[in-house]
Order: C-alpha cells, then structure tokens, then sequence
C-alpha cells in the first residue's frame, strides 16, 4: 500500500508561480474579484508564501510553495460532523464534495490554512472557460475544497497500469505542480517505497515538516535552505 | 393585496381541513399543505426527464439481425472512460443509400441527405463529481453490458429512461460483492 507524499527543496525554488498556475488550471479553481480577494476569499490550492529575510539592504527573499499537507494525522479529519473529509488507506486526505455541508469546521482546524470555502458560485474569466478540466468536477457554491495531490491523475494512471498488466510506476502519477516546476524544486512519490526518490529525500539532514510540534504528521517535507543561500 | 391574501388561505385552509373554527390549526395545516406540495414537487423533480432521440432506432435490427459489434457505434466503450454515441457519419456508413423499406429508415437516408448531424441524447448519466470509466469494467473486468444497461440491446426504439437506475448504491454493491474499492476518492474527484 502506497503512502504518498511531497518534498519540496526551497533551494530549489525560486518563486516563479508556475505551480500554482498549473495547479489552478489542472483543478479548475475558480477565481474571485480582487475586493472579495482582500477579504482572504481567493482559493489557492497550492499557494508560494513569501517573506522578505534580514534588514535593508540585506535582505533575502524566501518562497515556501504551500499545498495541503495531507496529514497522517489530518485535524480537519477530526471535525468534519459528515465525514465529507477522511483520510484513505494510501495517505491522501479526500474532500467529498456532494457531502460536505459547508460547516467550515475543517478549515478552522486546518493549522496550515489549506482548505478553502467557495464563498461563490465558480467563476472564471471568459477566455478560461472553454479550458476546464473535465477530469474534476468544479465544485458548487458551499462546500470546502483544497489540494488533493491530483488524485484524479492516480485514478487514471492506475486505469492505464491495469490495462497494461503491470505495476504503477513512479512517474506514472505526478501531480500537476511537480510536472510544472521548471527547477525540479517538488518531488512526489511514495514515501515508503525506497524505489521512490521522496523515500530517501525525507531523511535528508534538511528535511523538516511545518509545525511538526502540533502532532499532525504531514506528508509534505521540505528540504531548508542551506546556510549562506 | 394581504387583505386578499388572508382571506385566501383562511378559505383555502377552512375549505380543505373544514376546520374553520379552529383558529390555532390554520397555521400549521396551511404548513403541512405547503410540504406536501414542496413533496411531490421534488418528487416528480427528482424522476429524470424523458429522453428524446433524433430518430427511432433500433438496437435488435442492427445488434442481433446484422451483428454489428457494440463498439461499431460506441467506439470508445473498449479503450476510453464515455462509450460515446454514434452521429450521422457512423449511420452514413450504410444509410446514404435506402436500408430495407421502413417508414423509419426512408427518414434517416432523408435526414442524411439534408446533412443532418443526427444528434443522439444521453440516456444513462452520472453527476460529473464521479468517475466511471468504460475501459476499467468492460476492457479489464469483462463485464457484460447488460449487467449496468439492462436490456438495452435487445430494443426496438430508443427507451426514454434510462433501464436501471445507475446510483451509488448499485456501484457500491458490486465493489463489495467483488471485492473492489470503496474508498470514496476511487470514484469521487
Ligand atoms: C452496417 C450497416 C448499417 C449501419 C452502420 C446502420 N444501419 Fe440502420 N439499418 C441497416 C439495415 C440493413 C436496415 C434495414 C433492416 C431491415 O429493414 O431489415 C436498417 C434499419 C434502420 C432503421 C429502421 C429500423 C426499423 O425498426 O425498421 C433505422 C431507424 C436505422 N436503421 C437507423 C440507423 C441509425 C440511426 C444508424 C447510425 C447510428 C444506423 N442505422 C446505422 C443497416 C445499417
Ligand atoms: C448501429 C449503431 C449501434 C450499435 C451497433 C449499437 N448501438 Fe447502442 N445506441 C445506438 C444509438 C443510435 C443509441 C441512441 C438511441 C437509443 O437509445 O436507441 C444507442 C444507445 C445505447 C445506450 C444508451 C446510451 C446512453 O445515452 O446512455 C446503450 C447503453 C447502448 N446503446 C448499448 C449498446 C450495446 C450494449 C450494444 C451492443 C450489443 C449497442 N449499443 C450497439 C447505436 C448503436
Ligand atoms: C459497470 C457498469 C457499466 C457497464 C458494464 C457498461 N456501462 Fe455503459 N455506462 C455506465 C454508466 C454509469 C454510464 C453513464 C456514464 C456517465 O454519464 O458518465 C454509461 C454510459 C454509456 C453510454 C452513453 C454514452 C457515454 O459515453 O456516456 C453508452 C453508449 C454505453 N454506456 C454503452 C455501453 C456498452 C456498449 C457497454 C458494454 C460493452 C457498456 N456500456 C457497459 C455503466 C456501464
Ligand atoms: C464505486 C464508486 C463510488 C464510491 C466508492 C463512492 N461513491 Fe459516492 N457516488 C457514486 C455514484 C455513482 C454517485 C451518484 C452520482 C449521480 O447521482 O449521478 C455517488 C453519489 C454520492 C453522493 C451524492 C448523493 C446524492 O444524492 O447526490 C455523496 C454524498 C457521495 N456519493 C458520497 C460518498 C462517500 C462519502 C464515499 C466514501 C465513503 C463515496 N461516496 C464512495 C459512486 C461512488
Ligand atoms: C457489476 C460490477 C460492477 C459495477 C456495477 C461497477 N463496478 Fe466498478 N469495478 C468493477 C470491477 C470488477 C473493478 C476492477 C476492475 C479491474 O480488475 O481492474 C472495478 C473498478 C472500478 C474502479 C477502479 C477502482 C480502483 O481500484 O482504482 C472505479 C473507479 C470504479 N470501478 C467505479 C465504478 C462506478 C463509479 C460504478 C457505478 C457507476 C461502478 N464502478 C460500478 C465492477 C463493477
């Protein structure tokens, strides 16, 4: 059984965005007025955080690209009254979208801020709107959604596997935003699989995990910056 | 307009329940009254439409008297996730010219000729929050088409709903009886 996961080298990265272009355009994110934007309303499923390090005029700029965590121990699993969100035998952290009740409970308990309310009905500008995805749904006015490592991407690629008779191989199921990072700063895979680059990644001396402290166990590791970078 | 409106649904009310005495029932009779019609409403709402197709076919004379292969028509039903309907270049194959004496079949060489596209209509649907794929149950499980589309094959018009009822529960039975996923995110997305 396959337990996936992301580690994300932020030497690596340089802010460019492309992930969060590709993700919003593989997974059909809609988008908000820029008023409604201001009030924290815009959804980004993975989303680059950025922080200006040191004092002028040495300073350094940091990106932290941010998707869901896909905790092993997920706390908006916890609340959710609905079980519209769980966490599935290999690790991913599913959001249900015709059974969420749109309580917003899960993105109170999300520590990382990942999981997002459509506030709106979807919306996106006219030249998009031919482009959807129709590999995933778009998700109704109501209901929470967030980062789902591309699951889709895994259902298909699991399909094409069977239909060859052979094993899912690493490259057979990538998400959206590794396949668009142009510095190879996000690897995917299984992270019990030592085949799987991530297998040995996560117990590299940089690796380290966002609030480890709180119990949550993600599946995203980072690698941090090394000294004088 | 409230004045006629009060006396409208104290008449209304009173009529129904014959209760015009009593005061305290109106309310919530009118309540009651008003649920059961939201009710049917739903009910009948929640039936699909009737389909409607561009002309009568019929599944036996080209299924079993000339033994054309479902994936003639359907022809992604082996290698894609949607089967696919056939349109007027499939029918074209045989029907520019006259096909036996039907009243029908004259129709379709006619609508061929003045280009129609001959636009079928889905019959069976699922909400786009589910995946299905045709590949998975009929290239890789072999099942049979019936097992899902019921008698379909052996039609002599188009049905105007669909023969069985294609719900969560009727993937879920199989997945467990075979011993398949039921992890929501296998079909969900
Ligand atoms: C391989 C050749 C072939 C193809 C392809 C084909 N047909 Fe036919 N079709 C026939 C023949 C032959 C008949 C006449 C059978 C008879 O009358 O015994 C027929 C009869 C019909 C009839 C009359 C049915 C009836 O009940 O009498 C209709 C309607 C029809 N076809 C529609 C279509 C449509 C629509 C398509 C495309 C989706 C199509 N056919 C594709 C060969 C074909
Ligand atoms: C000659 C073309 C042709 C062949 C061969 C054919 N079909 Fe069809 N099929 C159609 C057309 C046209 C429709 C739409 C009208 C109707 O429902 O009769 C249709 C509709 C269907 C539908 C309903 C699709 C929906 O919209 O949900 C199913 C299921 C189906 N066929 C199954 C089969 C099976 C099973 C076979 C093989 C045994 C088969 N068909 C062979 C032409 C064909
Ligand atoms: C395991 C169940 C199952 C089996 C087996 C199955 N189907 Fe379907 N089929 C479905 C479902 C569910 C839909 C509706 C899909 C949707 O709306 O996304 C469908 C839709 C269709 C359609 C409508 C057009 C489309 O692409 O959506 C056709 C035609 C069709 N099936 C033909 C066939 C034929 C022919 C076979 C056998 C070779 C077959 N199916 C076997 C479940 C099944
Ligand atoms: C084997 C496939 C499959 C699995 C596994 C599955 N579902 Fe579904 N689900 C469906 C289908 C098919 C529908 C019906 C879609 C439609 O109505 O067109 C559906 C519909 C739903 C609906 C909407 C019901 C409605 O009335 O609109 C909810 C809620 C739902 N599923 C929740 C779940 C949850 C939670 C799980 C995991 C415990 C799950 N599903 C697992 C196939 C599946
Ligand atoms: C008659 C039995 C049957 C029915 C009905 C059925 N399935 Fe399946 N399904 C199977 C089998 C068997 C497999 C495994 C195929 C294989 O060997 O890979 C499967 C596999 C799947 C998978 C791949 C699961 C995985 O492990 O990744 C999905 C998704 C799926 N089915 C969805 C559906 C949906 C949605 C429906 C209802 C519309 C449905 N199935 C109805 C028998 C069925």
């Amino acid at each position: 059984m396959p337990r996936w996961g992301m580690v994300i080298d932020l030497d690596r990265c340089t802010g460019c965005g492309a992930c969060e272009t590709a993700c919003k355009s593989e997974n059909n994110v809609a988008t908000v007025s820029s008023d409604q934007a201001d009030l924290g309303r815009a959804t980004a499923w993975m989303r680059v955080m950025t922080e200006v390090e040191g004092e002028f005029p040495n300073t350094t700029m940091r990106f932290m690209p941010r998707p869901c965590m896909h905790c092993d121990n997920p706390p908006c699993v916890k609340v959710c009254p609905v079980a519209a969100t769980y966490i599935n035998d290999e690790g991913i952290v599913g959001q249900i979208y015709p059974r969420c009740i749109g309580c917003r409970y899960c993105a109170n308990a999300c520590p990382y801020t990942v999981k997002y309310f459509n506030w709106f009905a979807p919306e996106w500008p006219e030249s998009e709107r031919a482009h959807l995805n129709p590999d995933v749904s778009v998700r109704p006015k109501g209901v929470i959604e967030k980062c789902t490592f591309c699951h889709h991407r895994l259902q298909k690629a699991r399909e094409d596997a069977r239909a060859e008779g052979r094993e899912l191989r690493e490259a057979d199921y990538q998400p959206a935003c590794v396949d668009a990072c142009p510095t190879g700063a996000i690897v995917f895979g299984d992270l019990d699989d030592p085949q799987h680059r991530v297998a040995e990644l996560k117990h590299d001396a940089r690796a380290m995990r966002l609030m480890e402290d709180l119990g949550t166990e993600p599946k995203v590791y980072y690698l941090t910056p090394r000294a004088g970078t | 307009m409230t004045v006629r409106w009060s006396a409208l649904r104290s008449r209304a009310v009173g009529a129904f329940t014959g209760l015009r005495g009593a005061g305290w029932l109106r309310g919530p009779t009118l309540l009651g009254l008003l649920a059961l019609v939201a009710l049917v409403v739903v009910v009948l709402a929640s039936r699909s439409r009737p389909v409607a197709q561009p002309v009568a076919f019929n599944h036996v004379k080209h299924t079993q008297d000339l033994e054309l292969g479902c994936e003639f028509c359907h022809q992604n039903v082996n290698t894609g996730a949607r089967a696919g309907l056939p349109n007027a270049e499939t029918c074209s194959a045989c029907h520019q010219e006259q096909q036996g004496n039907s009243a029908e079949a004259v129709r379709v060489t006619t609508l061929l000729a003045k280009g129609d596209p001959l636009r079928f209509n889905k019959l069976f649907r699922l909400a786009d929050h589910v995946y299905f794929a045709h590949r998975r149950h009929v290239e890789i499980a072999k099942l049979e088409c019936s097992q899902c589309h019921g008698a379909i094959a052996t039609t002599r018009r188009p049905p105007s709903r669909p023969l069985t009822r294609v719900n969560m529960k009727f993937c879920l039975s199989c997945h467990q009886a075979k011993k398949q996923s039921v992890d929501c995110v296998a079909c969900h997305r």
